[in-house]
Parts: C-alpha cells; sequence; structure tokens
C-alpha cells in the first residue's frame, strides 16, 4: 500500500536559516500522529511546508502525498487534493461570511474533483451538519469569518471547515493552544467523528492533554529540525512526567 | 500674465450689464450672485498645486483646453427615451423613479409621476426674488469666495434646478438627476442643483453623470441644501463615468433640528473626480453621515474633500470612506472635522481605509480635525496598505486561488461601505459594478 504522506530528508529554511534538518516520516491511512516537541524545535514549520507557506524554501529531501510531488503543488492544489491545515491562528476575515467563505472553498474542491457546485438548499443542511460536529452555533455562517471570534470559538471554525473539505490529511498545528478544557473536548471530538480508515491526522501539539482526547497511534519528537524519538502513545506520557532534556541530551550523544 | 483661457470664456460669457452691476439693467440678486462668482474666479484663477487645498489635484491636463460652453436650459419637450447604456443601468436600477435629465445642457424632467408635495422647478432670476427659500438657500452654503470652480458656476449660473419637498412629504420615489454628455468637441458643463426640504420631508436623491462622444466634458456641478427641522435626505453621487469626462463638483447641506443629510460618494470609474463635501450642523440633534467608495484603475484619480461643521451643542457626524487604488490610479481624502467651542457633547468620527493593489498606485490622506470644545467624543482613524499576506494565505490553504482571494478580499473591503446605501436597488447595481471591477462575481453567485 502506497503511504498516505511519506516525508523523506525533509530540509527547509527561512531567510537563509535552516529549521528543518531532515525529517523522515510515514504515514498511512487510518492513522493519527502525534509530533511534540519544544518551542522552537521546528513543529510549526514542518505544518507550513506542508500546507506551502512561501516564507520557507525547501532545501532538500521529498514529501510524496498520494503519490504525488507535493512540493510541486500550490497551496490550494494541495487542499484541493485534499490536504487541510489548522491554524494555529486563524485569520480573521472582515467582510467574508462564514457561509461564504466555506462555500467558495468547497466549490474549489469539488471543480477539481469534477462535481457541480452543491445546491444552496443541500449546501445549507450539510452545514448545519457539520457544525453540530463542533457545537457551533448557525448564527456564525452570518458572521464574518473569524472577526470577533473568541479563540475557541476559532479552532472550532477550523474543525468545522475541516469537515466541509473532508480533506485526505489533516495537520492540527497546535489546534489545543488557547483552548479551555470544555472547548478542547468540543473540538477533539469533532476530530474524532472525522476519522476514518482512508483518512489520517497528523496532530502536532506542545502538551500531552489533547492526545488524551485524540489518541494517537504514534508519536513523534522533534528536536532541533529532527525527529529524534517516535514511539506509541506512552511516549506522551512519558514526556509528560521528566519534559524534554533528557531527549535532548540522547539526541545530543547519538549526533 | 495672459489670462487663462477658462478665466477668459467665463468673462465672455457674463452680459456687460451683470458685470457693470448697472441699476437700470440689472435684474437683481441672480445678477448681484453672478457678479461676485466672475469677480471671485478672476480674483481666484485656476489653483495650482501650490495652493493647500488644490495640491494633488493636477489640473493641468486639461484645464487649459477650447471649452464651448453648453447652458443649462429648460427644455419644453418631454424626456426622450434614447438613454445611454450606463443611465439606462442606473435607472433601471432604481426601479419606478423621477427622472430629471440634463442633455448636452438642456434639461428635460419628466413631471408626469412627480407626487403632491414634491417642486420640481426651474431656477430663474424670478424665482430667486420671489421665493424665499430659493433666495436664502442659493449662494448660500456655497463657498464663493473660496473655491475656484463654484466661483465659475455662479458666473454662469443662468439657470438650475430646484427640489423642493414641501412640509412632511415623505417621497418615496428615488429622484435621479442624470446629467447626459454628448459632445464631439470640449464641453464645459455648469449644472447647479437646490435641495430644499421642509421641515419632516424625507427623499432619495441620485445624481450620476454619464458622457459618450469622444471630447473631453468638464463638469463644473454647484450643490446647495437646505435641511429643515426632522428632515431626510439621502444624496448619492455616482461616478461611472468614461474616460471623457472631467468632474468638479461642490456639495454643502446645512442641516437643522433632528435633521439628517446623507451623502454617498460613488466613485467606480472616472478619469478624473473631484468632490467637495461639506455638511453643517447648524441645529443640535442634527446629524450628517458622509460615506465614500473610490475604485480606481489606470490613471484614474479620485479626490475627496469633506468638510464636517459642528457649529451647536449634541450634533452627530459618522464618516467613512475607502479607497482601492490599481494600476498607477491616485486617490485624494482630505477630512476635515470642525468642532466649535459651543458645540458640546458633540459625537464625530471619521475613519479612511485604502488599499494599495499596485506599486504604481499613490494615496494622499489627510484627517484635519480641529477640536474647541473640550466635552466631546471624536475620532479618526487612517489606514492604508495592501491586502493581506496571511488572509491570502489562509484563503489558499483551503483551495481558493490567490486571484480569487484577492478580489474576494478587495471586494469585502469595500463592500463594508456600499452597505450603507439604503435604496435597495441602487445598493445591489453598486455592489454588482465593483464585483465586476474586481472580478468577484462569484461572491454575488
Amino acid at each position: 500500500m502506497t503511504p498516505l504522506l511519506q516525508i523523506t530528508n525533509l530540509h527547509a529554511s527561512i531567510e537563509d536559516r535552516e529549521i528543518l534538518k531532515g525529517i523522515d516520516l510515514t504515514v498511512n491511512a487510518g492513522e493519527v500522529h502525534a509530533i511534540m516537541g519544544p518551542n522552537g524545535s521546528g513543529k510549526s514549520t514542518l505544518a507550513s511546508v506542508l500546507a506551502g507557506r512561501e516564507d520557507y524554501s525547501v532545501t532538500e529531501g521529498s514529501v510524496l502525498f498520494n503519490g504525488k510531488e507535493l512540493m510541486e503543488l500550490s497551496p490550494e492544489e494541495r487542499s484541493r487534493e485534499g490536504l487541510f491545515l489548522a491554524f494555529q491562528y486563524p485569520v480573521e476575515i472582515p467582510g467574508v461570511s462564514t457561509a461564504n467563505f466555506v462555500k467558495t472553498a468547497v466549490n474549489e474542491s469539488r471543480k477539481h474533483r469534477g462535481q457541480e457546485p452543491l445546491e444552496p438548499a443541500a449546501f445549507l443542511a450539510l452545514m448545519r451538519e457539520r457544525m453540530a460536529l463542533v457545537e457551533m452555533d448557525p448564527s456564525f455562517l452570518q458572521r464574518s469569518l473569524n472577526e470577533g471570534f473568541s479563540g475557541g470559538e476559532k479552532k472550532r471554525n477550523e474543525i468545522f471547515q475541516m469537515a466541509m473539505l473532508d480533506p485526505v490529511l489533516a495537520v492540527l498545528d497546535e489546534t489545543d493552544s488557547g483552548l479551555d478544557i470544555d472547548a478542547l473536548r468540543i473540538v477533539a471530538s469533532g476530530v474524532n467523528a472525522l476519522r476514518r480508515a482512508d483518512n489520517a491526522t497528523i496532530v502536532i501539539t506542545h502538551y500531552q492533554r489533547l492526545l488524551d482526547h485524540i489518541v494517537p497511534d504514534y508519536v513523534h519528537v522533534l528536536w532541533n529540525g529532527r525527529i529524534v524519538k517516535s514511539g506509541d502513545k506512552s511516549l506522551a506520557l512519558e514526556l509528560e512526567q521528566r519534559g524534554y532534556d533528557w531527549l535532548k541530551q540522547e539526541a545530543a550523544v547519538e549526533a | 500674465m495672459s489670462t487663462h483661457p477658462l478665466v477668459e470664456l467665463a468673462q465672455r460669457l457674463v452680459p456687460a450689464h451683470v458685470v457693470s452691476g448697472d441699476v437700470e439693467s440689472s435684474d437683481g440678486r441672480l445678477d448681484a450672485l453672478r457678479r461676485e462668482g466672475l469677480r471671485e474666479f478672476v480674483r481666484m484663477g485656476i489653483p495650482t498645486t501650490r495652493h493647500e487645498e488644490w495640491k494633488y489635484t493636477n489640473l493641468f491636463p486639461f484645464i487649459g483646453l477650447d471649452y464651448s460652453y453648453a447652458p443649462v436650459r429648460w427644455s419644453e419637450r418631454a424626456a426622450s427615451t434614447d438613454a445611454r447604456t450606463s443611465m439606462t443601468e442606473v435607472a433601471s436600477a432604481l426601479g419606478q423613479h423621477i427622472s430629471i435629465r440634463i442633455v448636452d445642457g438642456v434639461v428635460e424632467a419628466n413631471l408626469t409621476n412627480v407626487p403632491d408635495g414634491v417642486d420640481i422647478l426651474e431656477l430663474t432670476s424670478d424665482i430667486v426674488e420671489n421665493d424665499k427659500d430659493v433666495a436664502r438657500t442659493l449662494g448660500s452654503g456655497a463657498p464663493i469666495g473660496s473655491h475656484p470652480f463654484v466661483a465659475l458656476n455662479t458666473a454662469l449660473l443662468e439657470s438650475g434646478i430646484v427640489i423642493r419637498l414641501r412640509k412632511g412629504v415623505q417621497c418615496e420615489l428615488p429622484i435621479h438627476l442624470s446629467v447626459e454628455t454628448t459632445a464631439n468637441a470640449s464641453t464645459l458643463i455648469a449644472p447647479r442643483l437646490l435641495i430644499i426640504a421642509e421641515e419632516g420631508a424625507e427623499a432619495d436623491i441620485i445624481h450620476s453623470s454619464h458622457t459618450s462622444g469622444g471630447a473631453t466634458v468638464l463638469d463644473v456641478t454647484v450643490v446647495e441644501a437646505s435641511i429643515a427641522a426632522t428632515a431626510h435626505i439621502r444624496y448619492y453621487k455616482i461616478a461611472d463615468d468614461s474616460d471623457a469626462s472631467r468632474s468638479i463638483s461642490s456639495v454643502t447641506a446645512d442641516v437643522h433640528r433632528d435633521a439628517t443629510f446623507t451623502s454617498h460618494a460613488l466613485s467606480i470609474g472616472g478619469r478624473f473626480v473631484r468632490n467637495d463635501l461639506a455638511i453643517r450642523l447648524c441645529e443640535p440633534s442634527s446629524q450628517g453621515f458622509l460615506y465614500g467608495v473610490s475604485l480606481l484603475a489606470q490613471s484614474e484619480y479620485t479626490d475627496n474633500h469633506t468638510v464636517v461643521d459642528h457649529m451647536v451643542p449634541h450634533c452627530h457626524s459618522e464618516e467613512l470612506y475607502k479607497g482601492i487604488y490599481d494600476g498607477s490610479s491616485t486617490g485624494v481624502f482630505n477630512g476635515k472635522i470642525y468642532v466649535r467651542p459651543q458645540a458640546q457633547k458633540t459625537t464625530a468620527y471619521q475613519s479612511n481605509h485604502t488599499l494599495l493593489l499596485s506599486s504604481k498606485a499613490q494615496v494622499q490622506a489627510k484627517p484635519q480635525l480641529e477640536i474647541w470644545a473640550d466635552d466631546v467624543k471624536c475620532s479618526h482613524g487612517a489606514t492604508m496598505g495592501q491586502v493581506d499576506d496571511e488572509a491570502i494565505f489562509y484563503f489558499r490553504s483551503r483551495g481558493i486561488d490567490e486571484a480569487t482571494a484577492k478580489a474576494l478580499l478587495t471586494y469585502a473591503f469595500v463592500s463594508e461601505v456600499a452597505e450603507k446605501i439604503s435604496l435597495e436597488g441602487l445598493r445591489e447595481l453598486v455592489m454588482r459594478r465593483i464585483a465586476r471591477r474586481l472580478s468577484a462575481e462569484s461572491i454575488l453567485a
């Protein structure tokens, strides 16, 4: 079986400073991977590079997504191919309603797949159903996208958009940051409801607590631009207890 | 120094008896006003960019052309129907409405559907002599002594249009003043409009210009409005015209107790547009609303100079202008707010925001607040920038391409102002025009 995502020796820099220094990672359909690591280890850079943020330049390595070279695709093509990035800091867009934005995005994906745009009534019904997953009130549809939303509302809106776009691979970049425990539970249950045998999720997080709710199959520790340790969910618990320092020392010895 | 051709033209057009002010032949107030206009125009001459109020306004490319003058005259015949496309578009967006057309200077008013209590009259020397409201309003607000083109318009004033709304009349049909010019030679027109709203009256007045034919048309318009207590007037100036048009207009409004004057300066296209707007809040609880959209491309130019004068306590003003400048276009916004010493409890808010879509586009923004009272709430804000890269990336990460993202973000930026248009048909037309110009039609689907 072809892996959904295969990252090989990925190097990426910003303004000539190398942040990712050779990442290898394989994600198969049906799996949830957690990527943890201290601040500045390159977690968010990895998410940005996958989504196609142009501030970063990829200097070496390859990323195959469903067998296609991801780095050759524009950010919008990646999305239409089924990649979704949930932003750590969703952007406020005054003047564009959530409904209009989601409709435009979904129809772009449908067009890409050769499907007709959804009928307005069917679309509205689908939006209401998917909003319920993250306990979002339908009144948000008419509000400007993310404008004046609380931290929790913004993150729920990200998962709502994910539910509408139905991605093959979702990358959640610190989705737990700024969430209280109730919002965390709602967001996590939304993500869990979208898990299927034919899709996969990468959860990027600083803390173990999100992983109590979204239980990963694999946990990877990123430090200094490399994955220095991989394991199952027990690794996350170990990190919670021991911190990152022991791993940094191990990595330093190996290097 | 030689006399500027436009000054020479004005001197030639104003009859000798008006210039001399000979009491025997003078026909009174209108002539006196024209005399004053000519005197002031000759004194001020054509403003140059050394003049603070005209600092960015480059009149040079067209002001010296050899203009022939198309005087405003009232026609006996009924309004013709051979309308220009752009005019038809506005007219059909308004649905049923009262139509006043000035075609190459000839006024064709269709007065068959004008309801009782709405007077649409020719401005004549007779009416200026005999109608005290007209006499009081004419020349009362327009800055004849400080605005050279108001002086020019006044010097050339032989005829004009009076819209009077009688006490308590709510004019449900919008009133459309359409200025249409078809010249094949450079033409000067100088329409004058008086709006007199009596107590409690209400109306929407739409003013649009439509130039066809290849020659330059210089339109120097002056509008003076007097808004009595509890009256509400909404005035829309639409500039969505051909490259041949050059428009300089001055609008003044005196607003009385509990009355409102709302202005929309909608510049969706136009080679050269200079709008001066002055609102005087002259009795307590009067309100002024000033909205503007400037959507420019190529080498277009739009210049909005606004003044809100808070003369008395407890008045409110709100101003929102947004500009989107592409190509090598230039936008100017100059917004003055005066709060006089006695005008306590004033609330006055001004904001002006600009998006620059090209590295060659320019904007000059100048908020000017002079506040002499101490118990007031006033604010102003001006921003200028480009479409936010982070926002574009957010769109792209959701599968929306960069061009569409930019168009949608730009449309969203400007639609905030267009949404203030309360006439539904007109609002839809303006939104549609904006969307079309930005290639963002998909958002309307």
